[in-house]
């Protein structure tokens, strides 16, 4: 995504005078761009050597312009419905109806790209601000062989500096670097992986840039943040992730699986042999040994594909969802009691699960409802 | 035109479980200008009443400073507002403008100025006192100009009132609302607790008049005030969020006036009260929302408290809560809070004290006398501890205790008891 100085790179405003950061968001204006790498090249690159088969044109190689037939949801308008009672917000910051204090757009926000894809990021309890950030896209139709979804989630660290800008910016970035088709490579699986690996790696480049372009430069703590993605074309679960968001699949009345795998000491230490509740609950649980950030010692995502034939749920979450239900069928639980396929009613309800729970960190739920195969 | 502000006072941290909200809200108007002046809020015509007792017990020497007062009031009242004069007795008669029918208010010039003049000039004291027949007297004359929308009355009397209590409430709710009434009781023949009804009812002021002397300026100073009043009608007004409960509403600066209970709806979370005419000048407002208790972290609007001119919210302060269980920030109560609360605390000791007092109770008047002396010297009103020790005795102020004294002049016990509700503001 090319930035011009004169607009925001994080949500678009046009920026005025010479401020260095946007009037609307705070993001750090004059970021620099994408690195050699981003998206618009790759793309580019693999068009040329191998047209995709979802690209309908046939030839040429695929403009951004034309591929992005559906745009990411436009930031709300106005302002939002009281998050407690659904009551009517004042302009003094306060619910007309309940009094509870509006949480700033930035706290918590809403996103439904379509009927069958929505997401929710919301700031917890316990936490002062919302350093978790989301960004959505999809395809009006989540039934054919034609739908495609992205779902990006990142979770900025809390102890550092401007990471809530930061963690917007990028889950944006990342979100602008997959809304066009992944490369399929030679077609063979081994193939279509290392494509998709280069592809999901370029969108954490995006991110990440983003990330180090949040704080000042002389930031003691700058920000740093995680990053997951997951991109459904078709039949196919492209998903990749750095840090401890998670990406499960969980398929109707089955058995959940967790696909992405947390970089955290957690992760190492269950792979040691702790089990698995002993290691999340431990004192260094939620230490990351892998970010996005300025003082990052490599963001190498871990990529993975799955193919979906049943019907479920893809799931992208931050931690402060699955602290309170890790395991995939502790998830499944909580899908099940919900008893809803609208993507939207899911996340919220799995939203208030967590803030139930305690709401000890920033909450992040996208979801993308998986229909049963068409028949062929 | 006149701009209104409201600033809040308020320690919004409550601790685990805790429900109450406490707050004083100042509202202050600034650049009211003059009553009826062009432009000024509510623009409606402004009218003046002066209510003058002219009933037998008046006698000669109280008779003519009241006419005094009378002739003060009237070379107050500014050209072009409408007027009227009423002599009061067992009935009403309305002395100036004299007519039998339609506009009963005259438009001052200096012509009507003189003739209004002559008129009390005349006045002659005999008869009785039906305090009920003069405000309804008054509400008539009010309504027969239809444009005059800021209606105000100076009512003067030296008696008790002759008709039944109940006569005398009918006629005090239909005047409430509808004009505002300062009330002077002159010499000790007057029973304050009356006089303070028909003043609370109808947002005015009640005081005695001790001597003849201090008549003229008692009723320059009222008029000068009312003249003063730019805006015709303010309205506080409450909201409170759904499930909460509006424990009180209290003005109390410049005097303890409980409004709870005059809430009208404004809808389902918001009440009004009504607040009268407003000149450049600041009130205070303690205002009491219970919440139901929320958990630690969680903050939230306890109340907004907002002026309203007609339809349009002129200010609004917010009321907040936040749960903490830090008890540092918990266990503070805000000083005008606590300062406001004692000053309550003060007028409602000095008024049962006093009827204590009246009742041969002399046990539960020292005590609760004492309490007023302590409370007096804590919250450092000392306007309150002159007039208190009028009527007592004090042998340890800190302590509050107190000996009634032997021999009391009634004007003092009165005038303690009228001025009781006049409180003192907080040093900042």
């Amino acid at each position: 995504m090319n930035v011009t100085s004169l607009t925001c790179p994080s949500c678009g405003t046009p920026a005025e005078g010479d401020s260095n950061f946007c009037e609307e968001c705070g993001a750090a204006l004059g970021a620099s761009p994408p690195p050699d790498g981003a998206p618009r090249v790759l793309v580019t690159e693999a068009a040329a050597d191998e047209p995709s088969p979802i690209d309908d044109l046939g030839s040429g190689p695929i403009s951004r312009a034309t591929s992005q037939t559906y745009a990411p949801a436009p930031p709300a308008a106005g302002i939002p419905a009281c998050a407690s009672c659904g009551g009517e917000v004042g302009p003094d910051g306060y619910c007309e109806q309940c009094g509870v204090k509006a949480l700033s757009p930035r706290d918590h926000f809403r996103e439904q790209p379509a009927p069958w894809v929505a997401g929710v990021c919301d700031k917890g309890i316990r936490h002062s601000r919302n350093e978790d950030a989301m960004a959505l896209s999809a395809s009006p139709d989540g039934s054919g062989a034609a739908r495609r979804a992205v779902l990006v989630v990142l979770d900025g660290v809390s102890n550092t500096d401007d990471s809530q800008v930061g963690s917007l910016a990028g889950a944006r970035a990342a979100l602008g670097a997959l809304v066009v088709p992944l490369p399929v490579g030679m077609g063979t699986p081994e193939g279509r992986l290392a494509a998709a690996t280069r592809a999901m790696s370029a969108a954490v480049d995006a991110a990440n840039a983003q990330v180090e372009s949040a704080a000042p430069a002389d930031a003691a703590n700058p920000a740093s943040a995680t990053f997951c993605a997951a991109v459904l074309e078709g039949d196919t679960l492209t998903y990749a992730n750095v840090g401890d968001s998670r990406i499960y699949w969980l398929p109707d009345g089955g058995e959940g699986v967790q696909l992405s795998v947390d970089d955290s000491a957690a992760q190492d230490q269950i792979e040691a042999g702790v089990p698995r509740l002993e290691a999340e609950t431990s004192a260094q649980a939620h230490a990351i040994t892998k970010w996005l950030g300025r003082d990052s010692q490599g963001h190498e995502p871990r990529v993975g594909q799955m193919s979906i034939t049943e019907p479920g749920w893809v799931l992208v979450c931050s931690d402060g969802l699955w602290n309170y239900a890790s395991e995939p069928a502790a998830l499944a639980q909580q899908v099940a009691a919900a008893a809803t396929t609208d993507p939207a009613a899911l996340a919220l309800a799995l939203t208030d699960f967590a803030n139930a729970s305690g709401g000890q960190d920033n909450i992040t739920v996208a979801l993308a409802r998986v229909s049963p195969a068409p028949a062929p | 035109m006149a701009e209104f502000a409201a600033t809040v006072y308020q320690n919004e941290f409550l601790p685990d479980g805790g429900t109450d909200v406490n707050a004083i809200v100042t509202v202050t108007c600034s650049g009211a200008g003059t009553a009826g002046a062009a432009g000024a809020v509510g623009s409606g015509a402004v009218g003046e009443i002066i209510i003058v007792d002219t009933s037998g017990s008046m006698g000669h020497e109280t008779m003519e400073s009241a006419k005094e007062g009378a002739q003060a009031a009237l070379a107050e009242i500014l050209d072009g507002t409408r007027f009227a004069i009423i002599a009061g007795t067992e009935t009403a008669t309305l002395a100036f403008p004299p007519v039998q029918a339609g506009p009963a208010l005259a438009v001052m010039d200096a012509s009507t100025r003189e003739q209004a003049a002559g008129a009390i000039a005349g006045f002659r004291a005999a008869g009785g006192t039906a305090i009920g027949s003069w405000l309804d007297l008054a509400g008539t004359v009010f309504a027969s100009v239809p444009e005059v929308t800021q209606r105000h009355a100076i009512l003067l009397t030296d008696g008790e009132n002759g008709e039944q209590p109940a006569v005398l409430d009918a006629a005090i709710t239909r005047a409430t609302g509808y004009f505002q009434c300062d009330c002077r009781g002159a010499g000790t023949d007057w029973k304050v607790e009356e006089l303070r009804r028909v003043a609370t009812a109808l947002l005015g002021s009640v005081d005695i008049i001790g001597s003849p002397d201090e008549m003229r300026e008692q009723f320059r100073a009222m008029m000068q005030t009312a003249m003063a009043r730019g805006v015709a009608d303010a309205q506080l007004r409450v909201w409170s969020p759904q499930g909460a409960q509006v424990l009180f509403v209290r003005q109390v600066a410049p005097t303890v006036e409980d409004l709870t209970d005059r809430r009208v709806e404004v809808n389902a979370l918001t009440g009004g009260y009504p607040t009268g005419a407003w000149g450049d000048e600041s009130r205070d407002y303690h205002v009491a929302v219970r919440l139901p208790a929320k958990a630690v972290g969680q903050e939230q609007l306890a109340a907004r408290v907002q002026v309203a001119l007609g339809d349009d919210v002129a200010a609004q302060g917010l009321v907040k809560a936040t749960w903490s269980n830090d008890s540092e920030l918990t266990a503070k109560i805000d000083k005008q809070v606590a300062h406001y609360t004692g000053q309550t605390e003060l007028a409602s000791m000095i008024q049962e004290g006093l009827a204590a007092k009246a009742a041969g109770d002399d046990a539960t008047a020292t005590t609760k006398l004492g309490r007023a002396v302590q409370l007096a010297a804590e919250t450092g009103n000392e306007e309150a501890t002159t007039r208190l020790k009028k009527v007592v005795d004090v042998d340890d102020e800190k302590e509050g205790t107190v000996r009634l004294k032997k021999a009391v002049d009634k004007a003092d016990e009165m005038a303690l008891d009228t001025a009781s509700t006049k409180t003192t503001r907080i040093k900042k």
